[in-house]
């Protein structure tokens, strides 16, 4: 399905002025098409603006600093979105923990697309022995419902990894444990697409020639069929993106994903739920964080869902 | 069809097996159940250790998981410390039937204590799977009939922030309007959390009531994912040449949509809905603990965190059991309501 | 087509059937054993024959009448509820440390002595408490002897006598039974009942702390005692989830597990009758519903009430009461070999104490409900322990920085941390559990001791990982902590602590060691004296002692002290709470409608 972007015109020098255009351009424009897709891809960008761009002009300091006097405040000029139980400005919050937030959904889907491609990619390639072992697990592994996975998996790699340091921000070490397990609980439903398409893809005549001209397995593999299978990964990873960062706030709202001090969206609305006193009288404090997770998770899924629209044409919507 | 069954099943057996194995090395090298038995005060260690062989928790990891599954009355343990095995042991094992006894309700057997709890879950899981089912059709197929129109573009709109939503948002949200404002301003509310009023007792009439804002919160999201879902599916059936060919007949449209259309439309959903149930019950997790509901996702929530790994290995199991069933269950009826399907 | 829907009909009425099914087997509840106000109606074993007859004819009965009798009560049953958030994991005493288990062992329970609302003891089984002066207490402090009074009598009218308490020794010593704690009877080296009336308890050495930790509960022997001899343990015994003969005021009665438990008045409680003839405890599934119970008259009593909700139950008419039972919640100092260097330092100790504006957290989080202590012995429980020339740590950072600077902790690279004279930052690690009043704590002390350079880094762990034993690698346990954050007392109302004591180091060869903070010999060897010290006022020194120098040391430094609070309902009267055994006068309560 790969076009070339030259003219393979010979002889015909300048007279046709045929526009020929990329496989990547008619994408683009189906997905220009999709006023939802169009409109999530803003309201991401918007979002993303805001967590980073917003650190410039408040600072890591300023959205952990404490202040007792200053307990559940509602929302002022000083504090747009109120304090939380220690006197921390929530918006100042929102905006470091959105950083978090987005980075465990990016990191999780990331580690969550590799393996899936790969297991499915060998399963499908190799066929026999390595398909069954490859499926066997991966049907024990989806068998189990993703929550109960994440909560034991989170209580067995509790505490075991300090605090890091990564691009000038300290992170609790429970950030790595929570993208490490997400990733790894995730990656089943894409390696079982991704070994369809390569059960299909692996007979065609193409291949068929690559390997009678001798190409190695991993050339062919990473060359001539992944490439084909593009489209359903990277619709699956878009929504791998919308789904960890889900997986994230559910765990954390359960008590065992992402540890104080680090800020999440997730454990801000933890902390919101106990106690009748806030879901009553402090609405706000529970409410910026759940509007942002659902436009994030919201923008993503109207972009996953344009993107899928434009890779394949042959859906109807 | 029954060689298929009979080897799917077979089939199954390993899966669960290997699955126990997992989740049983997870749990029990995660959690210390004798940490949290000195109440509010830090055990003893005189305790520490008489519990830990007591309970069985001394020994190796693999005899444990053995222990677990087929039992130890075949064999003697070591009750006074002594060092030597006297005692018989009582535990039955997983494949007689006993998940062992728990670890934080004392002298309780896991299974009973299981079992107590999982008609409450399916007292919330099931309601919600009918209202998923039936709204999901009712407004797929309105949104499938009048396509591009304002109400269809309002309902795919609502749709994607519905399943955009974290359950617990949801459930705040209503409980906070519903229950909440609602009292407030004087409107009939309903209650937050719990299964029935302290003082009304567990009568059906107040069961219900409290069943109504958790089913909502459940089936608010799935409706809003499977609708769309229901929707497309329709689209498609209604471009197919066999429905031009039947409105072409002079075929009423309420015959060409329910009795053509949907058939065909629904069948992939029966896939969806029934792989979908054992998810319910992971769900349950969440719904559970917001509104306090004493179901089995709570019963999981709370020993998880004291390390009870009879109950949590029972809950899990059953649950895998579940999902492999219906998994199953998903494929018959697929091949018994679609008659192209056969499986040998 | 015809066939497809017929098919689909099938499945859908065969899912409804099990549906409408499995609601109705979740919906009505299980009738139980339910016991009625005028005799006794229990099945249990070994009882005699008529017991039984009766019990039958009440059961039926009660099934037709169970939801009236649950919808409205009688105008002349005084009914009170008690709004609880944790579901008690066993009824018997030697199988649960938990404490909504243990407190409600006053209300159909009994002990040898309970305790009042100043934490003193006074006689319930044993005509009087003993003591050297009338003999109970031999002069080597090694006898007690104990005189039963002749009245007492369980709920089936069994008279209680010393061979229920050789019995209840022998049942927690026996290997056979996985009992929750053994302390202090391996200390014992035997109990005898002479006759029926008295109980000797002979110790092999001086244990001081006899006074609170002994008795606090007494087992059946004619119930209990075949069940041992049929299955060779009291494990799985039925009265451990169903108590249904007790010794106390009220009689347990049925418990819904999941929904409620129900206590009723008993009429041949020896010391009198209640005034309140049933106790319903409802388990409220968290906090925010206990509050709203409470408020909106749903329950008559609560226990711990979130901080935030205080004002709220105020303004509604519910009364909140303070009743200290000994616990603290404080900072452990790891001071073993591979705690950190700053750790280590009493200097730094020192100057975190005074870094930390522990006022202002007892104002501003826990809206003043509590204060900042200085020991583990309770400034008001445990008053007469505490060193009177202890003198608070104050608020004073410039203090505490001037003492940082001058033991040679200087920031010499910028950062705003102080590094120490090997050039290594004063960095210490605090952990705690996942409440969210302590991570809420760890934030804030977080900030005030950035402010004097040292920095803290907080981690949180679930209760079981954190107070883990060594062999299932706690972080605790392996002194990978520093500072350990959480509320505990002492042995209360004795001022018995044996957390520090050298022997208790984890190692290999003692893997269950729990001094998860150092040994210091000093400390150490006062430990160890007190708790084999006989005389009040000797031990009294050396208890003293011991307060003074642990907060000179600061091997512990309080944060807040952690009272009992109760939420008490405009319904009840009459309502006093000890520290020890909450519901003590639990007979005196009365209702006011």
């Amino acid at each position: 399905m790969e076009t070339t972007g030259e003219t393979a015109a010979i002889g015909w020098g300048e007279q046709t002025s045929t526009t020929v255009i990329t496989w990547r351009q008619i994408v683009w424009r189906r997905f220009r098409r999709h006023k939802m897709a169009m409109f999530g891809a803003i309201m991401l960008v918007l979002l993303v603006g805001y967590c980073f761009g917003g650190a410039l002009f408040v600072s890591e300091e300023y959205a952990n600093h404490t202040d007792t006097s200053l307990v559940l405040q509602p929302p002022s000029r000083e504090h747009p979105f109120g304090t939380d139980t220690v006197g921390r400005d929530i918006m100042a919050r929102t905006i470091y923990g959105g950083q978090v937030s987005v980075l465990i959904g990016l990191s999780a889907a990331i580690i969550e697309v590799v393996a899936g491609v790969l297991i499915g990619a060998l399963a499908g390639y190799y066929g026999g022995l390595v398909d069954g072992i490859l499926m066997r697990f991966t049907e024990a592994m989806f068998t189990i419902p993703q929550l109960f996975l994440l909560l034991v998996m989170a209580k067995f790699f509790a505490g075991k990894i300090p605090t890091v340091e990564l691009l000038g921000r300290t992170f609790s070490g429970s950030v790595i444990v929570i993208v490490a397990i997400i990733g790894l609980t995730s990656w089943m439903y894409l390696a079982r697409i991704v070994r369809a398409d390569f059960l299909s893809l692996k007979e065609r005549e193409f291949i068929l020639a690559a390997h009678t001209i001798g190409t190695r397995n991993l050339a062919i593999i990473g060359r001539h069929i992944l490439p084909n299978t593009m489209a359903p990964i990277i619709v699956a990873a878009t929504l791998g993106v919308a789904n960890a960062i889900l997986s994230e706030a559910y765990i954390s709202f359960l008590g065992l994903g992402v540890q104080q001090p680090t800020a999440t969206w997730g454990n801000m609305l933890q902390t919101a739920s106990s106690g009748f006193h806030k879901i009553q009288n402090a609405p706000w404090f529970w409410f910026f964080p759940g509007m942002l997770i659902v436009l994030t998770v919201m923008s993503i899924n109207f972009l996953g869902d344009g993107l899928r629209d434009a890779l394949d044409p042959t859906t109807v919507t | 069809m029954t060689r298929y069954i009979i080897r799917r099943l077979l089939q199954a057996i390993p899966l669960l097996f290997f699955i126990s194995v997992i989740l049983f090395v997870l749990m029990r090298s995660s959690s210390d159940p004798v940490a949290t038995m000195g109440g509010r005060r830090v055990m003893r260690p005189e305790d520490r250790e008489r519990l830990s062989r007591q309970l069985g928790l001394d020994q190796p990891l693999y005899v444990q998981y053995l222990y677990w599954l087929i039992g130890n009355d075949w064999t003697a343990i070591d009750v006074d410390g002594d060092g030597v095995a006297e005692t018989p042991g009582t535990q039955r094992g997983v494949l007689r039937g006993e998940f062992g006894k728990s670890l934080v309700v004392r002298g309780e057997q896991a299974m009973d204590i299981i079992m107590e709890r999982v008609p409450r879950t399916l007292l919330l899981m099931i309601p919600a799977e009918f209202v998923i089912i039936l709204f999901s059709l009712v407004v797929g197929i309105f949104s499938a009939l009048r396509q591009y129109s304002i109400a269809d573009n309002v309902i795919t709109a609502v749709s994607f922030v519905g399943y955009s939503m974290p359950i617990f948002f949801i459930a705040l949200v209503s409980m906070y309007l519903f229950a909440v404002k609602f009292k407030e301003w004087g409107l009939p509310y309903l209650p937050t959390v719990g299964m029935f009023d302290p003082q009304m007792g567990k009568t059906p009439s107040q069961v219900m009531l409290h069943m109504v804002l958790p089913i909502f919160s459940i089936a608010f999201i799935s409706i809003a994912g499977y609708s769309r879902y229901v929707r497309s599916q329709m689209l498609e059936t209604m471009h197919q040449d066999y429905i031009r060919t039947a409105r072409a007949k002079g075929l009423q449209e309420s015959a060409v949509v329910f009795l053509h259309a949907l058939k065909n439309a629904s069948l992939p959903l029966v896939t969806i809905i029934g792989l979908d149930i054992p998810l319910l019950l992971a769900g349950a997790v969440v719904t559970e603990t917001i509104f306090s509901w004493p179901g089995m996702g709570l019963l999981f929530i709370e020993h998880v965190s004291r390390g009870d790994v009879p109950v949590v290995m029972g809950i899990l199991m059953l649950i895998s059991v579940a999902v492999v069933l219906f998994q199953l269950l998903t494929d018959v009826t697929y091949a018994w309501l679609d008659p192209r399907i056969r499986y040998e | 087509m015809r066939s497809f829907v017929s098919k689909l009909l099938i499945a859908t009425v065969v899912l409804s059937l099990l549906a409408v099914s499995l609601a109705a087997c979740g919906a009505t509840p299980e009738p139980q054993v339910v016991e009625k106000v005028v005799k006794e109606t229990v099945i249990v074993e070994g009882t005699p024959e008529v017991v039984e007859k009766v019990v039958t004819e009440v059961v039926e009965t009660e099934v037709e009448v169970e939801k009236v009798v649950t919808a409205t009560p009688e105008p002349t049953n005084k009914i009170v509820t008690f709004a609880w958030t944790q579901e008690p994991d066993s009824m018997n005493w030697v199988y649960s440390n938990m404490w909504f288990s243990s407190i409600l062992q006053q209300l159909f329970h009994c002990w040898a002595w309970e305790f009042d609302d100043q934490n003193l003891p006074f006689p319930r089984l044993v005509t009087e408490i003993p003591s050297m002066e009338n003999g109970g207490l031999s002069e080597d402090g090694l006898v007690i002897t104990m005189h039963l009074r002749d009245d007492i009598v369980w709920s089936d009218g069994t008279p209680i006598t010393g061979e229920d308490f050789v019995f209840t020794y022998d049942m927690i010593m026996d290997p056979a039974n996985a009992v929750a704690s053994v302390y202090p009877y391996d200390y014992i080296a035997s109990v005898e009942a002479p006759d029926a009336q008295t109980v000797v308890v002979t110790f092999s050495e001086p244990f001081a702390p006899w006074q609170s930790l002994l008795w606090r509960g007494v087992m059946p022997k004619h119930i209990l005692e075949p069940v041992f001899e049929a299955d060779g343990t009291i494990d799985e015994a039925e009265w451990n989830r169903a108590p249904t003969v007790g010794c106390g005021p009220y009689n347990f009665a049925e418990w819904e597990s999941g929904s409620y438990m129900r206590f009723v008045k008993n009429p041949n409680y020896w010391a009198g009758e209640a005034n309140i003839d049933e106790i319903y405890l409802q388990f409220v599934p968290d906090d925010a519903s206990q509050t709203a119970a409470l408020i909106a008259g749903d329950a008559d009593l609560g226990t711990f009430p979130p901080i935030s909700d205080v004002p709220i139950l105020e303004a509604g008419d519910v009364k909140v009461m303070v009743q200290s039972s000994g616990y603290e919640e404080g900072w452990f100092f790891n001071f073993r070999d591979m705690a950190s260097p700053g750790a280590k330092d009493v200097v730094v100790r020192q100057a975190i104490a005074m870094a930390i504006d522990r006022e202002a957290i007892n104002q501003d989080l826990l809206l003043g409900l509590t204060k900042p202590v200085e020991t583990l012995w309770d400034p008001i429980a445990a008053a007469g322990y505490v060193s009177p020339d202890i003198e608070p740590w104050p608020y004073d950072p410039e203090a505490a920085k001037q003492m940082l600077d001058d033991a040679g902790y200087v920031d010499s690279d910028g950062d705003g941390i102080r590094e120490d004279l090997d050039g290594n930052p004063l960095t210490l690690i605090h952990g705690t559990t996942i409440r969210e009043i302590r991570q809420d704590n760890q934030a804030v002390t977080q900030q005030y001791l950035r402010e004097v350079g040292i920095d803290l880094q907080i981690l949180s762990y679930d209760s079981d990982l954190f107070f883990g034993s060594y062999s299932d690698g706690s972080p605790a346990a392996l002194g990978e902590i520093d500072i350990m954050e959480w509320s505990d007392s002492t042995a209360f109302p004795d001022p018995d602590q044996n957390y520090w004591l050298c022997s208790e180091l984890p190692t290999d060869e003692n893997p269950w060691g729990y001094n998860y903070f150092g040994c210091d010999e000093q400390l150490d060897a006062l430990f160890q004296a007190q708790i084999t010290t006989i005389d009040s006022e000797e031990r009294v020194a050396i208890i003293q002692e011991i307060t003074k120098y642990m907060h000179d040391q600061v091997y512990w430094l309080g944060m807040w002290d952690d009272p009992d609070m109760w939420i008490v309902g405009p319904r009840l009267t009459n309502v006093t709470f000890s520290g020890v055994t909450p519901f003590y006068s639990i007979i005196d309560w009365d209702v006011v409608e």
